[in-house]
């Protein structure tokens, strides 16, 4: 068998995976997105636009600009929090390096839920923190930490941080410790040489993270059940509610929708990035 | 030896989108020959050495493997075994798995597997080491046992693709002779690609020249240094020590003046602008004997390489010839010859050849 | 000290290790604490989170005497291995097609490969439930598989990927050469090179369908529910210690799990290790 029949065979069991049970999925919602229910709650296919105009009326539009502002926090405090680990990490772990890389994975690996419930009872009225607070004096009846945007985005970014750092660390490690000694020399200031020698090596790394990060975050649903409130309702709770409560479809798939236009916002990027790279690989 | 054709290329060539990198390519080789593709990087001559594998398809023309065509048949199941120049020998597997792997995908039985792969073993001389792994292996060592791998099969024709290419020099030579001793005993066909021309000239029954794809010159080692075929050829092969000229009267008259009696080419017309080529080792500096060409020049540069010296002479401004002259009697390199000295070089005529 | 600095300016603290030792030194307790004090009072003997009281294993008792509990924790497992064996073939075949394939096609399976890779949980649930709905297919443990199985191709295909590119191309055309089919290659040659990869794949896939929440979520059926589902009604409830002897033990699994991926190229004679392809994840 030639090479090329061989690789495509090897190519069409996952990509036909992936095509029936992922792709065309997320085609059959864009289509009920468009679609309106009958009386017992069943899809009726159609051309019903006006689930999107719902979608961005004055009830509903908050909770998309509430989801965008949350990850879109979470991506800038993963981005604080982490780039100095993964710094730290990179540049002065060694022989610890790949430990402490581990470390950091660790937690990631306990179920997100079990993570977040950690916050909700070390946040709650009755738990650690306040019991805390109330046993130094500080404070005689505890503060108010759940049901709160803080205590949501604050469970986002400890559900994403390893998102961002691993993608950074992988960039800091790739970096060529010269440049930066030669940086030193040229640039005379730490801060001087981070801004026009380490920011740019690690650029794509950042990018990489801030994408990982921004798009789970944006559809989560469990730190703002969990840690908020109907206060702090995300898009991705008005989903949940849509199709395993009210049992509006169509309009759930809207909100889906608008879900994905953001991952086809960094699928354009992408390719043309992929198409650039590819362009001037060949030249 | 038999006249029979292991190899015949007819008509072959390889195009890579726009770029062609295999032209017209027209070669019989015979069996038990050790036969060599030179050239230049980017000549096409690994290329066309992955046609006959069978790793790419020619774009036209066809290959015939002991007469057979083998356009339909997939590497797998051609009689043909190629060595490496990265080894590419399997990490996972012993010495001895690594040379058995070709027969028992034949399903060769147990026993004869061990018999021949302890045979090739020794014509490596690699007894000893059969259960060692890869990384255990030095570079020579690894060299070895994928000839040894490709070898125990017995194929009709053996690809060996730069296969000294990443060794040392001592090595390397050491190498050239014992495959030389190999091929001979073994009988096989070697069809080996080099980049080298020492390499080329030292192994070789034949070699064909490539340039850009082209055959330039195919002949035995001596037909394609002492005769060769144009500039590229006389230039890729040793020192060629072209001199412009134009051809006057049955000889040349050199750009720098002098006439020179030469073997003038059938086609070329007094006045026609050729190119007199004189090979380094035929130039005699002073002691000249009679009927040789004789000029005048000034030693511009002189170069100790142990076994000779290379000895640098401005005929004039911009025309030079590199003579080559073995240090028999001396031991220092400057008991002869001076930088700045005016010296009387020749050469017997039919030791120039005049090119187009 | 590099003396060609420029003058009267003091390094700023960003720059030295002690204050980037500190940070990170308060990130990894930050980044714990929670975690551990979830395992501290998971064998707590009363129900407070605020005062540790004694030890106990009450709370694990009562999780594996649970009947639904211990029933939730078989089918996690059940779907776990059932995803990572299909996900792992599927995913490895489709990393040997994209890095051998040279046509058009091959660029468009790899974009369809990404995607999941940074789509939203949600997104991918809504989906994989609006299928179901579709086909007519009742929700139950095989739907959650199939949904768990769809969102983990991608990854033990980008995991294998780069190993696989790391190959030397010409071992595989030796193999070829030498008398094996491409079939023959793959199995006797290639695998046995990249199966510290395709371990550490299917390790990863086990870990995450394990843990998975959002997808089995929208996909389960009525009973079993995996183990995270359970896990989210009780929260909903209130905070019991039982959830904390919960969380202990799928931590506790996961990090085994780890452990194996990393250690066990090791152990059996290779000189890499299962983390290489952790950091190497980001190479979408």
């Amino acid at each position: 068998m030639s090479e090329q029949r061989f690789a495509a065979s090897m190519l069409i069991p996952g990509a036909l995976w992936l095509l029936l049970a992922f792709a065309v999925p997320l085609g059959i919602v864009l289509t009920a997105s468009l679609g309106s229910t009958d009386d017992i709650g069943n899809t009726i296919y159609g051309w019903h636009p006006e689930n999107y105009r719902e979608a961005f009326d004055p009830l509903f539009l908050p909770v998309l600009l509430r989801s965008v502002g949350f990850a879109l926090a979470t991506v800038a405090l993963c981005l604080l929090i982490g780039y100095p680990v993964a710094y730290y990490i990179a540049r002065y772990g060694g022989r610890w390096k790949s430990v402490l890389i581990a470390l950091v994975v660790l937690p990631f690996f306990v179920n997100y839920l079990v993570r977040t419930y950690a916050w909700v009872a070390l946040l709650a009225d009755e738990g650690l923190v306040n019991g805390a607070i109330t046993n130094a004096g500080i404070r005689d009846e505890g503060i108010r930490f759940l049901n709160t945007s803080w205590a949501v985005i604050g469970g986002l970014v400890y559900g994403y941080l390893a998102f961002m750092i691993l993608p950074v660390y992988a960039a800091l490690d790739r970096m060529d410790q010269s440049v930066v000694e030669a940086g030193k020399d040229l640039y005379g200031t730490p801060w001087n040489t981070f801004r026009h020698v380490t920011w740019p090596a690690t650029f794509q790394g950042v990018l990489a993270g801030c994408v990982l990060v921004f798009l789970p975050a944006v559809g989560d649903f469990v730190s703002a059940q969990l840690l908020g409130g109907p206060g702090t309702y995300m898009v991705g709770n008005l989903i949940q509610q849509q199709f395993l409560g009210a049992d509006n479809w169509p309009f759930g798939a809207a909100l889906t929708a608008v879900l994905m236009a953001f991952l086809a916002v960094w699928m354009v990027f992408y390719l043309r990035s992929a198409a650039r790279a590819a362009s001037e690989a060949a030249a | 030896m038999t006249d029979a054709e292991a190899i015949r290329f007819e008509g072959v060539t390889k195009r890579f989108g726009e770029a062609v990198a295999v032209n017209g390519l027209d070669i019989s080789i015979r069996q038990g020959e050790f036969f060599s593709l030179l050239g230049p990087s980017g000549c096409g001559k690994t290329t066309t050495l992955r046609m006959v594998a069978g790793f790419e398809q020619p774009s036209e023309g066809r290959i015939f493997l002991e007469g057979d065509p083998v356009e339909e048949v997939p590497p797998y199941h051609r009689n043909v075994n190629t060595v490496f120049q990265s080894y590419a020998l399997f990490e996972h597997l012993s010495v001895e798995d690594n040379v058995a792997f070709g027969l028992k995908r034949r399903k060769v039985d147990g026993e004869e597997i061990r018999e021949r792969v302890k045979e090739a073993l020794e014509l490596v001389q690699l007894t000893g080491r059969e259960d060692s792994k890869p990384r255990e292996l030095s570079g020579g060592q690894k060299q070895r046992v994928a000839l040894a791998r490709a070898l125990v099969n017995r194929p009709a024709v053996l690809l060996l693709d730069e296969p000294l290419g990443a060794l040392d020099l001592k090595l390397r030579k050491q190498m050239q002779v014992e495959l030389k001793g190999i091929q001979r005993e073994v009988g096989i066909t070697f069809l080996y690609v080099t980049h080298d021309q020492e390499e080329a000239l030292a192994m070789s029954d034949r070699i064909a020249v490539m340039d850009a794809g082209e055959v330039k010159q195919c002949g035995t080692p001596e037909e394609v240094y002492e005769r060769p075929h144009g500039p590229f050829v006389a230039g890729f092969i040793g020192i060629s020590n072209l001199l412009p000229a134009t051809v006057e009267d049955g000889g040349v008259r050199l750009a720098s003046g002098e006439r020179c009696a030469a073997a003038v080419p059938d086609g070329c017309p007094d006045g026609s602008a050729v190119h007199v080529s004189v090979r380094p080792e035929k130039i005699w500096l002073d002691s000249l004997e009679d009927g040789m060409v004789s000029l005048d020049g000034t030693i511009v540069e002189r170069v100790y390489v142990g076994t000779t010296t290379q000895v640098i002479v401005e005929l004039a401004p911009g025309a030079r010839l590199v003579a080559l002259e073995q240090n028999t009697s001396r031991a220092h390199s400057d008991d002869r010859w001076e930088i700045g000295e005016r010296v009387r070089l020749g050469w017997h005529p039919e030791h120039a050849l005049v090119l187009r | 000290m590099n003396a060609a600095r420029s003058p009267g300016r003091a390094p700023k603290p960003f720059d030295r290790p002690r204050f980037l030792r500190a940070f990170t030194g308060l990130f990894f307790i930050y980044l714990f604490a929670p975690i551990v004090l979830v395992a501290l009072f998971s064998f707590n003997s009363s129900k407070s989170l605020q005062r540790f009281q004694g030890f106990s294993l009450e709370w694990y008792r009562r999780f594996f005497e649970d009947p639904g509990l211990r029933e939730s924790l078989v089918a996690s497992l059940q779907i776990a291995f059932v995803t990572m064996v299909v996900a792992t073939v599927l995913g490895t075949m489709l990393a040997f097609g994209l890095v051998r394939a040279r046509s058009r096609w091959a660029g468009t399976a790899n974009v369809l490969m990404l995607v999941p890779l940074v789509t939203p949980e949600i997104v991918a649930a809504v989906s994989a439930l609006v299928l179901f709905t579709q086909i007519g297919m009742h929700l139950s443990l095989a739907t959650i598989i199939i949904a768990h199985i769809t969102f983990s191709i991608s990854y033990v295909t980008v995991v294998v990927r780069a190993r696989l590119a790391a190959v030397n191309p010409e071992v595989e055309q030796a193999a070829l050469d030498l008398g094996a089919t491409r079939w023959g290659t793959l199995r006797l040659v290639t695998l046995p090179e990249l199966w510290p990869a395709v371990l550490a794949a299917g390790l990863l896939t086990f870990a995450l369908s394990f843990d998975d929440f959002v997808i089995s979520f929208f996909t389960t059926g009525e009973s079993p529910q995996p183990l995270p589902v359970r896990i989210y009604s009780a929260i909903r409830f209130g905070v019991t210690p039982t959830i904390n002897a919960i969380g202990t033990l799928m931590l506790t699994f996961s990090a085994v799990l780890i452990g194996l991926a990393i250690a066990l190229p090791r152990l059996l004679g290779r000189r890499e290790s299962g983390i290489g392809v952790l950091v190497g994840r980001e190479t979408v």
